[in-house]
């Protein structure tokens, strides 16, 4: 049996509780039969709300929502393209492209419809496609939904200044307070990271959590900025802030490698526990987590033989140069050094400029017994960020 | 445009505003580590009122101002809202009725260098007016800070005094933080409840704009320098925003082009309440890229408007739904024998400079018979939300519930100035109405 099978009494209450509650808040079935308009502002709040907190029982009130009002009128664009956004978010991504190609057809002129189809096709690995369609949407609206995508694109290109240019642009436009100000900031303060820009990324994040106080991306992206410093005991602490907001796998995996870079493992391994339920529950409520789940158990030497399979599922789902770089590395923590060197390739081909695909690179050269090509790879992973990762960075540093 | 401020009856129309302005999944990435809020906010530029008029003690000119960024709430800690230093904003006056501008008044906003987060939001701007193809720099002005508070902020009156330039030229201008003129009852339209009293003729309503602040632009022209042969100009406002392209960084980083010269349109506003009741929302965004000379494509909105359906709904009024040449007349081409401009369709607000102020003016201009205020021009006066209700409802036409409408909010919650620029002073972040002292 699979371990899905096996989900926790947690997931089996939430599903529970979503079958019941019949997936609309209970102050919607008092009233009378909502109107189409209703539907749509609860299912996109729902979305969102999901996005803010990292509940993902969320997700199956916001599709009901949806799925009504798209009844109640098949021609709603709103209805459609918050089901394709939800649909993205789950990571089923060629649902979220069928979505926005329908919204598409019933409403070309409307911005939001090359945002959800865009984002899709980045995660497709269709990257022309994607930036066409992004370029679309700077056309139509520039703002922020447009800046930013158009600075993930140069990233994925590997033109960092022109990342920055066009999240400035963002981070101008959202004006300086609130939540988009905050995320648009904390993009910023993450590209100066990935490039090994300590204090430029601590700046970003400060001025992040001014904009909204507590703002746990932030909180979370400050800690990786102590760790690269070597104050674990403040990163720690950061990172148990933004667990304790969002308990979402990422945080969770990250409070772990702290407290094992700490010297901790006891707690290490209760975090990583953790990981694994909460993925459970993503899963229960209809998140595909392949991709998310195979790179921390690669990343943690858990279950390598089966994280491959499912690293080879997520990349047949989701063929982009990260499912690429996932593969990579499981094949070769699998030994599998020949089929992970081709797989790297492929997850390089944009120029993407990324210290942790450059450090697999790395591990897979090493294994195929070119220690020269190996440690100018690790060379290159630490030229770009030094501190690319909690776990790897200093094996990186040791191997290089 | 107006985010929250629809102030309009009916449910329906409220909830699609809210559902496409406020919630709109626009941003977002698919990988979760990237995903962005869903809420589409743009506020520095979101405009969110435009007023054009002759002041009684400036009757020599047009008084144009313009509000931005809506919903600034001063309590809400550090008050840190400022104009977008890389948007384009402007005024846009059209002398010739052909929906095209003649001349604009464009400003341009620099933030001071690092001092944000000491909570200096004074901002450099410059102004330039672009007329027969030469553009000149008719003014560089400095805004007052937001007001914070007494300490922070001492003596703001006389700060915001001081901010106020000339033109070279003639006229003067003002840029910064301001009260929002604007009223209306949302909370009750959101509440379900549409108009608390009645159909809203009586008053009774809660004015959501006390206590809120916006970010305004003031110019006062004199009228020598705009004036033609029949008297009516077309004004509105727009914002831009710098186009971009994926591709425009080439691989080594060398720019390929200026992302500064090639602007793009993302919002305008004329007559008041058209994004937000008129277009649906399907073009929404297509409406506001698009300049006032191509609105023919849009008339058949005005003609038959979805407000006046849901207001049959929701009060049984049979008001007219379709042919509403009144709407189009008042709207798109100005009302003969007062501010007609042709047959030209475009979506400005239109104002007949030989019309002298009023001494005291009627909040329901025009339908209070008051000739120099909505829709001819619009003064921070001017109930536009009952207008719009009653003109809708058929009052040109003479349908008896077109004096029946309104939101029960009559007027702003604090007086505006007499004077230059108008708007009264932002509340202050310390003095705010919102919080509790505690005994």
């Amino acid at each position: 049996m699979r371990p899905f099978l096996l989900a926790g009494a947690v997931a089996a209450i939430v599903a529970t509780a979503l079958l019941a509650g019949g997936a609309v808040s209970r102050e919607d079935d008092a009233a009378a039969a909502p109107t189409t308009r209703e539907l749509v502002r609860l299912g996109l709040r729902e979305l969102d709300t999901a996005r803010r907190t990292g509940e993902p029982s969320r997700y199956a009130r916001s599709e009901a929502a949806l799925e009504q009002a798209l009844e109640q009128d098949p021609a709603e664009v709103q209805a459609l393209v918050g089901l394709a956004s939800l649909a993205n978010a789950r990571h089923d991504f060629r649902e979220g492209l069928a979505l926005a190609r329908r919204a598409h057809r019933l409403s070309p002129d409307t911005a939001v419809v090359y945002g959800a189809m865009g984002d899709a096709l980045v995660e497709l690995g269709r990257y022309r496609d994607a930036f066409e369609t992004f370029d679309r949407l700077a056309e139509l609206k520039p703002g922020i939904a447009a800046y930013s995508r158009v600075s993930y694109a140069r990233e994925l290109l590997g033109q960092t200044e022109g990342a920055l240019e066009a999240m400035t642009l963002a981070v101008d436009a959202a004006g300086g307070r609130g939540e988009t100000a905050a995320w648009a900031l904390t993009q910023l303060g993450k590209l100066h990271f990935s490039r090994g820009r300590l204090e430029r990324a601590e700046a970003e994040y400060r001025r992040a959590l001014a904009a909204l106080p507590g703002y746990v991306q932030a909180l979370d992206a400050l800690a990786h900025v102590q760790a690269a410093r070597g104050r674990l005991r403040r990163a720690i602490e950061l990172e148990q802030q933004a667990v304790q907001q969002s308990p979402l796998p990422q945080y969770v995996g990250t409070l772990g490698d702290l407290y094992r870079a700490a010297g901790r493992p006891g707690l290490a391994r209760e975090q990583y526990r953790l990981v694994g339920a909460i993925d459970r529950l993503f899963v229960a409520n209809g998140v595909e987590t392949d991709l998310e789940l195979a790179l921390f158990n690669v990343d943690h030497g858990v279950r390598l033989g089966e994280s491959l399979e499912r690293a080879r599922r997520a990349r047949q789902a989701r063929p982009s140069i990260e499912a690429d770089d996932v593969l990579a590395w499981a094949l070769v923590r699998n030994g599998r050094c020949g089929e992970a060197l081709r797989y790297s390739r492929s997850a390089l081909r944009l120029g993407t400029v990324d210290a942790a695909k450059f450090f697999h690179r790395g591990m897979i050269e090493r294994c195929l017994g070119r220690p020269v090509e190996a440690r100018s790879w690790f060379h290159k992973a630490l030229r770009t960020n030094r501190h690319f990762s909690i776990r790897w960075a200093p094996v990186a540093r040791e191997l290089s | 445009m107006r985010m929250l401020v629809l102030a309009i009856v009916g449910i329906a129309v409220t909830a699609a505003v809210l559902s496409v302005k406020a919630l709109a999944p626009e941003a977002g990435q698919a990988s979760s580590h990237r995903e962005a809020p869903l809420i589409a906010e743009d506020p520095t530029a979101d405009t969110t009122d435009l007023y054009a008029y002759r002041s009684a003690d400036a009757p020599n000119s047009l008084t144009v101002i313009a509000n931005w960024i809506p919903a600034e709430d001063p309590a809400a800690g550090p008050n840190w809202y400022r104009f977008s230093e890389r948007a384009r904003y402007a005024i846009n006056i059209d002398r010739s009725g052909d929906g095209k501008a003649d001349v604009i008044y464009r400003f341009r906003f620099k933030n001071r260098e690092g001092s944000l987060f000491l909570g200096n939001t004074v901002q450099d701007y410059t102004v330039t007016r672009v007329r027969g193809g030469s553009e000149v720099v008719v003014a560089r002005g400095v805004t007052p800070p937001n007001n914070i508070g007494p300490r922070t902020t001492p003596n703001y009156r006389q700060q915001a005094n001081a901010a106020i330039t000339n033109l070279a030229g003639g006229g003067k201008v003002f840029a910064g933080q301001r009260e929002d003129a604007f009223f209306a009852d949302i909370g009750a339209i959101f509440d379900l409840v549409a108009i608390r009293k009645g159909t809203g003729n009586m008053g009774g309503g809660k004015d959501f704009f006390a206590n809120y602040a916006v970010h305004g632009i003031a110019l006062q022209i004199p009228i020598s320098q705009l004036d033609d042969s029949d008297n009516t100009v077309g004004v509105w406002a727009s914002t831009e925003r710098p186009r971009m392209k994926v591709r425009w960084y080439r691989k080594n980083g060398i720019r390929r082009a200026s992302e500064e010269r090639q602007w793009a349109q993302v919002s305008r506003l004329g007559n008041p309440l058209i994004n937000e009741v008129i277009i649906p929302t399907k073009l929404k965004d297509k409406w506001n890229r698009l300049s006032p000379a191509t609105d023919a494509q849009f008339e058949q909105f005005y003609r038959t408007p979805i407000l006046a359906a849901v207001i049959n709904q929701l009060y049984g009024l049979g008001v007219p739904e379709t042919n509403r040449d009144d709407l189009v007349a008042v709207l798109l081409t100005g009302v003969p024998g007062l501010n007609n401009t042709g047959t030209k369709l475009a979506d400005m607000l239109r104002i007949n400079l030989s019309i002298p102020p009023t001494a005291s003016p009627n909040r329901l201009g025009v339908f209070g018979g008051d000739l120099a205020g909505f829709p001819n021009g619009r003064r921070l006066t001017d109930d536009v939300v009952d207008i719009a209700e009653r003109a809708v409802a058929g009052k040109l036409k003479g349908h008896p519930a077109g004096d029946l409408l309104g939101d029960g909010v009559d007027g702003n919650d604090v007086p505006n100035l007499g004077f230059f620029p108008y708007e009264n002073d932002p509340p202050s972040g310390f003095d705010n109405a919102k919080g509790q002292q505690k005994p």
